[in-house]
């Protein structure tokens, strides 16, 4: 882990409102586990804070988020140029753990794909994927997942299932829990809600991927938290016991 | 050579800069990025009697130049502190304050009452920004008479210094210090952070309600070191938005003995260690010797 400075070299929108965003590092990042994420200090004198960002994609040196614009921060950054320099807090947080497993299912609704790409990759074939959007705008946000046959759900039915993610994973979930599977998730909290009520019933193993709003990245302040079943210290930290979490452990 | 070290209450700290409690986890959480031994001194997490959960989130909001939190006081509590977290910080050499809170006086005491001396532990921060819940939730800082009577009521049960950390909420800051000096209080921490809420617009709702720290403090803050450093003999750690060395000595000028940085390292996690080489590199420029040299000196 370091706070390392780099320098933009891409920054464009893929979708309405996401964005690739690559920086290259002055240095190489520590080994990465999928899953992680960075503090990036957005060079914007109207920011106080760094925020939070999943790794995308990681090589040579250089690091790629993919973002959506929600906010004051992810607008600031969407507007900074080429060649601006910015510093990376890097790598954060508990990633994915992999166990061995007959197959595995990775499931992401929409700006999620972010925290799940480089998963989807260490995976490959391995992984069955479903990939939930809001139409046929956004499906370019599936990058390079796209080569592995993902299932794809867009609410408005302009491309594949009509409906949300976790309804098309219902039409194929019998199928899958036959085997011996794991589920990986990210993706707004009403997703990741639904599905948990989905593999209720077989409580499949199931990791799924948190956001909060963040200040520090490292476990310091305890400003991220989310309520987990643990009846002694309910509040574990996104950034420092997450932002992976057992869905099985936590109260959605 | 010049020198950083200071004396706190009858200890030798290798320098003044501290974190802010509650800004740098249980202390293991920045080793990959700098040793705790860096640090003057550690403050703790605020610690409770019992284990505290904290409250739901939202905790954090930005602000211009800010930020607002409310935890909600949320620990493991003394004991586990002590025994999963102390032989750290004996192991690094790293001297510790014990920040502790209540929600009654008796847990002000208990708590006292419960943390042993050791030649580790520099003092015990008190701090009085927490609500009354036998007095409709009214903070304990905010009445001189209380403040007076808990400080005595906790000196009476510890061996260890005590130093009371001051809410800036209050109408006379002076009359609440010499109420705490008055009561046996051996040192101040100025100041906690400032009560404040969000508003959000969309929602027509109060997403979060907490305190306010960062750099809109300083100046608040710097004053309060300034007024109690001149009006009381205890030695003052300053805590307000300090951001850099600058900042740092700005506040030893006005007259603390030790400075707390907190928020600014949310921004930069290496800003305690950057301050304290910039105050080495200060000292080493101006020819000065010792940093406690320069306390005070802007009251002329």
């Amino acid at each position: 882990m370091d706070d390392i400075e780099g320098r933009i070299i891409h920054n464009k929108e893929i979708a309405s409102r996401h964005y690739l965003l690559k920086i290259k590092l002055e240095k190489s990042m520590d080994p990465t586990v999928p899953g992680q994420f960075v503090m990036l200090h957005i060079p914007d004198n109207e920011l106080f804070l760094r925020r939070p960002f999943s790794i995308y994609d990681y090589r040579q040196k250089t690091l790629s988020l993919l973002y959506k614009v929600v906010g004051k921060g992810t607008e600031s950054l969407s507007r900074t140029v080429k060649n601006a320099k910015v510093s990376v807090l890097c790598p954060l947080g508990r990633g994915f753990s992999i166990k061995k497993r007959d197959r595995y299912v990775v499931v992401a609704g929409g700006i999620g794909i972010a925290g799940v790409h480089l998963l989807i990759q260490r995976l490959g074939k391995k992984a069955t994927i479903f990939f939930g959007c809001n139409n046929a705008d956004e499906v370019p946000l599936m990058g390079k997942t796209a080569k592995f046959n993902p299932f794809v759900s867009t609410l408005d039915g302009s491309y594949g299932f009509r409906g949300n993610v976790v309804q098309l994973l219902e039409h194929h979930i019998e199928e899958l829990e036959e085997k011996d599977i794991e589920v990986f998730a990210c993706g707004p909290e009403g997703m990741l809600k639904s599905m948990k009520a989905l593999l209720e019933k077989k409580r499949i193993p199931c990791q799924a991927s948190f956001e909060e709003r963040m200040a520090c990245g490292l476990g310091l302040c305890f400003g991220c938290v989310k309520k987990t079943v643990d009846k002694e210290e309910p509040y574990k930290r996104v950034c420092k016991e997450g932002p992976v979490f057992d869905i099985w452990q936590v109260c959605l | 050579m010049a020198s950083l070290s200071i004396k706190l209450l009858g200890k030798t700290l290798r320098n003044p800069v501290m974190n802010a409690s509650g800004t740098l986890g249980y202390g293991k959480e920045i080793e990959p990025l700098w040793g705790i031994e860096n640090l003057g001194a550690y403050v703790t997490k605020g610690l409770s009697l019992k284990p505290h959960h904290g409250n739901p989130t939202p905790r954090v909001w930005e602000e211009h130049q800010g930020l607002i939190n409310s935890i909600g006081l949320q620990n493991i509590g003394i004991d586990r502190f002590f025994s999963d977290y102390f032989p750290f910080f004996k192991k690094k050499k790293t001297p510790i304050i014990v920040n502790f809170f209540g929600f009654t006086e008796e847990e002000y005491i208990a708590c006292a009452e419960r943390i042993k001396p050791d030649r580790f532990i520099v003092a015990l921060e008190m701090n009085l920004s927490c609500p009354n819940v036998k007095q409709g939730g009214i903070s304990f800082g905010k009445d001189p008479v209380l403040v007076h009577r808990i400080v005595k009521e906790v000196k009476a049960v510890t061996k260890i210094p005590l130093i009371a950390k001051l809410t800036p909420e209050v109408k006379n800051l002076y009359e609440i210090a010499r109420a705490a000096y008055e009561g046996g209080v051996d040192g101040f921490t100025l100041l906690n952070t400032m009560p404040s809420l969000v508003v959000d617009i969309r929602k027509r709702s109060v997403p979060l309600k907490g305190g306010l720290s960062g750099p809109l403090l300083r100046p608040v803050a710097l004053k309060a070191v300034y007024e109690i450093s001149s009006r009381l003999p205890v030695p003052i750690l300053g805590s307000g938005g300090i951001m850099n060395y600058q900042d740092a000595l700005s506040f030893i000028m006005a007259g603390a003995c030790g400075v707390q940085i907190g928020t600014a390292t949310f921004i930069d996690p290496y800003t305690i260690p950057k301050i304290i080489r910039g105050l080495k590199k200060y000292l080493t420029q101006n020819k000065c010797p010792c940093i406690g040299d320069l306390m005070g000196v802007a009251h002329g």
